[in-house]
């Protein structure tokens, strides 16, 4: 055991996902794309791709190159590859948004870069996918944790597939009768393996550790969380290979998503009640910030379950899907990521600048880097945005839903700002900020070294 | 490459409390060139897998019925490459001195464990030996303690969730960090 050093490019992973949720919510104040146009117009791809790409998956990457080491206890395989994936990954998605603004005729001209970001994005995840997938190898057999994020990564493969499929149908001229099928057909199995196998399936058993860490709960690796992976996983190739399947054959997807649905709606009550579980096992009676906030997103994700099924009943879901999707992704995965991010900028910047003086001299605690009361209210505000916002969705009050989401937008902007001095050392008195030889901490890189 | 196996069952020791390490080192010795290491734990023994891998071993570790572990190690020719790190970390702690200095560090917040341990070594002469209980594996105090030139030793106890390390203070620390 040789432990874990600090992830060199996680910072910028971050700094580039906070600015795209910013962009991503200032675009919503402004009334781009759904609800005021259709779910499939090009302007709402935009957004879709601005909040799935930029905002979660550099959020989710930044944070998994960091913490797959801590969930295998291994060194994480290339401390250096991660910037040049985040170079193509920007590059990709800036490619791709303007391909999509072709699409809409804002931008005008020809060719169509939709297939160049589809293959500089893929580029991107194949450097990350290599990097933790080595990582990963090394580490076998997995604990169930990480086996958690094996699976989010071969999902994480099929969405980049599938996106990379459908540029190429609208981006240039396809010839092959599957693949336009997928093109045509394929959009459900896109967004499936996206949010449900990428982003919620690596959220789920990164959770599971750092749910537990940080509230002193003993860690779960009894059969419910095995069913959870279990389940999950048979969910996740159930919509996804059985979908596809389906498809290739001509057959409607329909069924294969129900089922997927049916197994992975199974799969989130039992998470959901380990995480209940963890909350009430905590040694730690005063949670911080982070915990209480991550609680409200664990809620998000449960009101999305239970929405599912009711719109699934009614028969809206088609109708609806948009309200749901946005539940997921700012309530679930996007509440999850600010609150653990809370915690996250704070405990690396503290190892990074104290870690190497520790026990030498007096050095600030982590909750010194952090003022939780000023960030508490604006955590509230934007999780009763989102909440608002949703509703709107569901009422189709369109300008209503623009207030909730400058609700967000001004919420998410103070977390940021709060983040920014959190890593900046800000919060921190100024007679015990810099002890020492301890140097200023760089925004976007974490630069241990002898002399910090 | 390797197709026999000599057996080690370290359980008995393991449920009377014992440390098994030593015993695992000689069985190691004493094996063939072309012998692996089968052996059976209460627990997953994740800090052997290291050690063993910095002596050339690659592992495969199986959950057995009752929540016991067979691991079978097996010779992969070239030994792991010896961090300098893996090398501290591999100390063996038999010969080490009785600890000078115990903490019970189950209940305290992270990072309250690392902030202690590393303030208690600083108090401590070269080559006492500091006992720490904790709730969970400490990977970012170890690469911290090898580049403080501490070797340690460090286990899950046999209830799977009380981690013991036991860390030797290094002679040469760096004190203008």
């Amino acid at each position: 055991m040789i432990g874990v050093s600090l992830s060199r490019w996680t910072m910028a992973y971050f700094a580039a996902a906070i600015v795209a949720l910013l962009l991503s919510e200032a675009l919503m104040v402004a009334g781009y794309g759904f609800p005021a146009l259709p779910v499939q117009a090009p302007q709402t791809l935009v957004l879709v791709h601005l909040v799935a790409i930029g905002w979660l998956s550099l959020l989710l990457c930044g944070a998994l190159f960091q913490f797959v080491p801590v969930l295998v206890a291994r060194s994480l395989y290339s401390n250096t590859l991660p910037f040049p994936a985040l170079l193509f990954l920007l590059a990709g998605l800036g490619a791709l948004l303007i391909g999509f603004l072709q699409l809409a005729g804002t931008i005008d001209f020809a060719p169509s870069l939709l297939p160049y970001g589809a293959i500089l994005l893929a580029i991107g995840f194949a450097l990350v996918l290599y990097n933790l997938g080595r990582t990963l190898w090394q580490a076998r057999p997995l604990p169930l944790q990480a086996r958690f994020v094996a699976v989010a990564l071969v999902c994480l493969a099929a969405t980049v597939a599938f996106g990379a499929i459908f540029s190429f149908a609208f981006g240039t001229t396809l010839h092959s009768d599957a693949l336009l099928a997928i093109a045509g057909q394929g959009l459900p199995l896109h967004v499936s393996a996206g949010l449900g196998g990428w982003l919620t399936f690596a959220a789920i058993g990164v959770s599971y550790r750092l749910l537990a860490m940080f509230m002193l709960a003993p860690e779960l690796n009894g059969r419910r969380p095995q069913a959870v992976f279990r389940l999950g996983s048979a969910a996740l190739a159930v919509a996804i290979l059985g979908g596809l399947a389906s498809l290739l054959c001509k057959a409607p997807v329909f069924p294969a998503l129900l089922i997927g649905g049916a197994l992975g709606a199974v799969a989130l009550a039992l998470y959901l009640a380990d995480a209940v579980h963890l909350y009430r096992a905590r040694k730690r009676r005063i949670i911080e910030l982070n915990s209480r906030m991550a609680a409200l997103a664990l809620v998000s994700l449960a009101a999305s379950v239970v929405l599912t099924i009711v719109l699934l009943a009614l028969g809206r879901l088609t109708q609806q899907v948009g309200a749901l999707v946005f539940l997921v992704a700012f309530g679930w995965l996007g509440g999850l990521g600010l609150a653990k991010l809370y915690k996250i900028v704070a405990f690396l910047t503290w190892l990074e600048c104290y870690g190497p003086v520790l026990g030498k001299m007096a050095t600030p605690r982590v909750q010194d880097l952090v003022v939780e009361a000023r960030a508490r209210r604006w955590f509230v505000v934007y999780y009763l945005a989102v909440w608002s916002a949703t509703v709107c969705l569901l009422a189709s009050q369109d300008l209503a839903f623009r207030l909730a989401a400058a609700a967000m937008t001004v919420a998410t902007l103070a977390v940021a700002v709060q983040l920014v001095r959190t890593r900046l050392l800000s919060n921190v008195a100024a007679a015990s900020r810099l002890p020492g030889s301890v140097g200023r901490p760089h925004l976007l890189i974490c630069m241990p070294g002898p002399n910090r | 490459m390797t197709e026999t196996f000599a057996e080690l069952d370290v359980r008995p020791i393991l449920r009377q409390g014992d440390e098994p390490f030593e015993k695992i080192l000689e069985a190691v010795a004493a094996l063939a060139p072309d012998q692996g290491l089968r052996l059976y734990a209460t627990f997953k023994p994740v800090p052997l897998f290291h050690v063993l891998g910095s002596k050339g071993f690659s592992y495969e570790a199986n959950e057995l019925d009752g929540g016991d572990w067979e691991v079978l190690f097996r010779r992969s020719g070239t030994p792991a490459v010896a961090e300098p790190v893996a090398a501290a970390a591999a100390s063996d702690a038999a010969g080490w001195p009785k600890p000078a200095q115990q903490m019970d560090n189950r209940d305290l917040d992270p990072p309250e464990p690392m902030v202690r341990i590393l303030a208690a070594l600083e108090t401590m002469e070269a080559g006492q030996v500091l006992s720490a209980l904790l709730c969970r594996e400490p990977i970012f105090l170890l690469p911290e303690l090898a580049k403080r030139g501490h070797a340690w030793h460090g286990a899950f106890e046999p209830d799977g969730t009380t981690y013991k390390i036991l860390i030797c203070t290094g002679g040469h620390r760096d004190a203008a960090a």
